[in-house]
C-alpha cells in the first residue's frame, strides 16, 4: 500500500520539479547577465580545450618574434621580453585559469559543504567545534589564510590552488549549515526521519538536493574569487612560475617592462578581468533566476 | 549590551589563541625539515649550526613544550628574530604596521566616500538608466584585480603624467595605494549599500515622510540615508578586514613598506619566525578593529539588542 502512494508521490514530485527547472531556464535565459557571462565562461571554455589550434605559437617558445614587439598583424598582442608570442601564451593561459578556478573551488567546495551538512545534521558538541573553527576562519581574510597556507606548502601554482581552495572553505561551510538547519525543520526531512531513513541517506538524498541552489550560485561566484587570488598569488611570485603562461605570472614578468612595453601587463590583466567579470555575471543571474523574489 | 561587548571580546579573545596555536604548529606542517628548508638558501650554514637553530626555536622538544615557550616568549614580546639578518621579529612588524593601517584606513575611507553614494543614487533611482550603468560599472568594478588596476593607475599617473610618485614612503606616496584598494572595494560596497537602500526605500516610514509634505532633500538625508547608513556602518569591520587583506597585494605593487611586503618577502625566504609573528599581529589587528566597529555599530543604532 505504501508503494503505489510513495511512486505517486515521487512521480508528481519530479513533474513540479521538471516545471520548476524549466521556469529557471526560462528566467535564465532572459536575463542579459546570464547571455553575457554565459558567452564569456563559454570563450574561456572553447579557447581552453582548443588552445593548440587556437593558439599560431608554442606558449614557451622563445624569439619567435622581436623581444618586445608592440601589438601588430602579426603578434596581435605583441612579443614578451623573450620574444615569446602574446596571444599564444594567452590562449594557453586560459586552461591553467579554468583548471585553478575549478580545482580550488572543488576543493572549498567539497570540504566546505561536508563541514556544513556535518555540522549542521549531527548538532551538539560537533556543531559547536566545527562553526567555532569556521567562525575563527572567516575572522581573518581569505588573503592571509592562502597566505599561510604558501607558506607551509611552498611556491607553486599546484599549491596557490589548495591555499586559495582552503581559503573559501568557510564560506560554504557556513552557507551550508544555514540550509542544512532550515530544511531539518521541514516536514519531508521529519517524515524521511519518521520512516526510518539512514543517516547518509538523509544527508544525501534529501537534505543536499534541496540546497543545493545556493550553494551552486556560491560556487559559480567562487570561480571569480578563486581565479582573482589565485592570479594574485601568482603576481606576487607565490603561485605559477616561469616560464608558465598563468596571467598573474605573466602580469607580474611585464612589470619590470612597464614603460617600454605596456602590452605585457595590460593584456594579462584584461584576460582575469573579464574572466572574472563572466563568472560574477553568471553568479549574479543564477541567484535571481533561482530565488526571483531576492531580485532587486 | 554590556554583555554583548564582553561575549565579542571573549570571542576575539578566542579567536588569537586559536591562531596562536596554528602559528605554533605551522611550522611542523611544512613538508620535509623546516629548518633545513629556512637554510636552504644559505650555503654556509654547517651542520652544526641548524642543530643549533632546531634547539634555539624548541623544535627538538615535544609540540606541547614548543606551544608553552611560544607562549612564554610571546606574552613578553619576545617574537624571535629573523633568521636572516638576526634582527627581532617584533620590532620589524611594528615599524611596518602604522603604514599597513594608515593605507588600510585611508583605502576604508574611499571606499566609503565612492562605494556608498553611488549605492545610494542607484536605489533611488532604480531601474533606470543611472541605476543600470552604476550597477553595471560596479560589477565591472568588482572584476578587475586590485593589482591591474594599481599597475594601470601607476602608468597613467606616475609614469605618463608623472604626477604622483610610483613609490615611496611619505603622504604623496600612500595616494596610488589607497586610491586602488579603496576603488577596489568601492565596487562591492556600492552594490551593497544599494541593496541596504532599496530596502529602506520600500519602509513605510518612507511613505509617511512623503506623504506629509516633507521635501524630498529631507525625506533622503533624514529619513533613508539615516537608517541606510546604519547597515553601513556594519560592513566597516568587515570591510576593514578585506582592506587589511587586499593591502598585502597592494604593497606589493607600489613597494609600500607595509607588513604585508615583509610577509612576502619572509615567505620567499621561508623565514618562519617572521611569518608567524606577521600572522599573528595581522589577526589581533584584524580582531581588535573588528570589536571596536562592531560596538561602535551597537552605539549608533540602540534599537538592536544584542544577547
Amino acid at each position: 500500500m505504501t508503494q503505489p502512494v510513495a511512486t505517486l508521490s515521487n512521480t508528481s514530485i519530479a513533474a513540479a520539479k521538471v516545471k520548476d527547472f524549466g521556469q529557471f531556464l526560462k528566467r535564465l535565459l532572459k536575463s542579459p547577465s546570464a547571455k553575457m557571462g554565459g558567452s564569456i565562461c563559454l570563450v574561456l571554455v572553447v579557447t581552453a580545450i582548443f588552445a593548440p589550434v587556437i593558439a599560431p605559437h608554442d606558449p614557451t617558445e622563445l624569439g619567435v618574434g622581436a623581444a618586445l614587439t608592440p601589438p601588430n598583424s602579426e603578434f596581435w598582442f605583441g612579443t614578451d621580453e623573450f620574444g615569446r608570442d602574446l596571444f599564444s601564451r594567452m590562449v594557453y593561459g586560459s586552461r591553467l585559469t579554468l583548471y585553478v578556478g575549478l580545482i580550488a573551488v572543488g576543493i572549498s567546495m567539497t570540504v566546505g559543504v561536508l563541514t556544513g551538512l556535518v555540522a549542521g545534521y549531527v548538532g551538539g558538541w560537533v556543531e559547536t567545534a566545527l562553526m567555532r573553527a569556521v567562525d575563527v576562519l572567516f575572522s581573518f581574510t581569505e588573503t592571509l589564510i592562502a597566505l599561510a597556507a604558501v607558506a607551509v606548502l611552498g611556491p607553486s601554482l599546484t599549491n596557490a590552488m589548495i591555499a586559495v581552495g582552503i581559503s573559501s572553505i568557510p564560506f560554504y561551510a557556513r552557507i551550508t549549515y544555514g540550509a542544512v538547519l532550515v530544511e531539518k525543520n521541514k516536514e519531508y526531512f521529519k517524515a524521511a526521519q519518521a520512516v526510518g531513513a539512514q543517516h547518509v541517506r538523509l544527508l544525501f538524498r534529501h537534505i543536499l538536493p534541496n540546497i543545493l541552489s545556493p550553494i551552486i550560485v556560491v560556487a559559480t561566484v567562487g570561480v571569480s574569487v578563486a581565479v582573482l587570488s589565485a592570479s594574485a598569488l601568482s603576481f606576487l611570485g607565490l603561485g605559477a612560475q616561469p616560464p608558465s603562461p598563468e596571467w598573474g605570472a605573466m602580469l607580474a614578468a611585464g612589470r619590470d617592462y612597464f614603460k617600454r612595453a605596456p602590452w605585457i601587463t595590460t593584456f594579462p590583466g584584461l584576460a582575469i578581468a573579464i574572466t572574472v567579470l563572466g563568472f560574477n555575471l553568471l553568479g549574479d543571474a543564477l541567484r535571481e533566476a533561482l530565488d526571483p523574489q531576492q531580485r532587486t | 549590551m554590556t554583555r554583548y561587548i564582553l561575549k565579542r571580546i571573549l570571542s576575539g579573545i578566542f579567536t588569537i589563541w586559536v591562531t596562536t596555536i596554528a602559528v605554533t604548529l605551522l611550522i611542523h606542517l611544512v613538508p620535509g625539515d623546516p629548518v633545513q628548508i629556512m637554510f636552504a638558501q644559505s650555503q654556509s650554514t654547517t651542520p652544526e649550526q641548524i642543530e643549533q637553530i632546531r634547539s634555539q626555536l624548541g623544535l627538538d622538544r615535544p609540540i606541547y613544550e614548543q606551544y608553552f615557550m611560544y607562549m612564554g616568549r610571546i606574552l613578553q614580546g619576545d617574537f624571535g628574530t629573523t633568521i636572516r639578518g638576526n634582527q627581532p621579529v617584533l620590532e620589524l612588524l611594528l615599524v611596518r604596521l602604522p603604514n599597513t593601517l594608515a593605507l588600510a584606513l585611508s583605502a576604508l575611507l574611499i571606499t566609503m566616500l565612492v562605494g556608498v553614494p553611488i549605492g545610494f543614487f542607484a536605489a533611488y533611482k532604480r531601474g533606470t538608466w543611472l541605476d543600470t550603468s552604476l550597477m553595471t560599472g560596479a560589477i565591472i568594478g568588482i572584476s578587475i584585480p586590485s593589482f591591474w588596476l594599481g599597475l594601470m593607475l601607476m602608468y597613467v599617473f606616475s609614469i605618463r603624467l608623472g604626477w604622483l610618485p610610483v613609490s615611496g614612503t611619505d603622504f604623496k606616496n600612500l595616494i596610488l595605494p589607497a586610491v586602488t584598494l579603496g576603488l577596489a572595494n568601492a565596487a562591492a560596497v556600492s552594490r551593497l549599500t544599494r541593496s541596504s537602500m532599496l530596502d529602506v526605500l520600500s519602509q513605510d516610514y518612507m511613505r509617511t515622510a512623503r506623504a506629509k509634505g516633507l521635501a524630498e532633500t529631507l525625506v533622503l538625508s533624514r529619513h533613508a540615508l539615516r537608517n541606510g547608513l546604519i547597515n553601513v556602518v556594519n560592513m566597516l569591520g568587515l570591510q576593514f578586514t578585506y582592506m587589511m587583506g587586499g593591502a598585502i597585494v597592494v604593497e606589493n605593487v607600489f613597494a609600500w613598506n607595509g607588513i604585508g611586503r615583509l610577509a612576502i618577502q619572509s615567505i620567499f625566504q621561508r623565514d618562519y619566525p617572521t611569518i608567524q609573528g606577521f600572522i599573528l599581529i595581522f589577526a589581533t589587528v584584524v580582531v581588535v578593529v573588528s570589536i571596536v566597529l562592531d560596538i561602535l555599530y551597537v552605539w549608533i543604532d540602540p534599537r538592536i539588542k544584542y544577547s
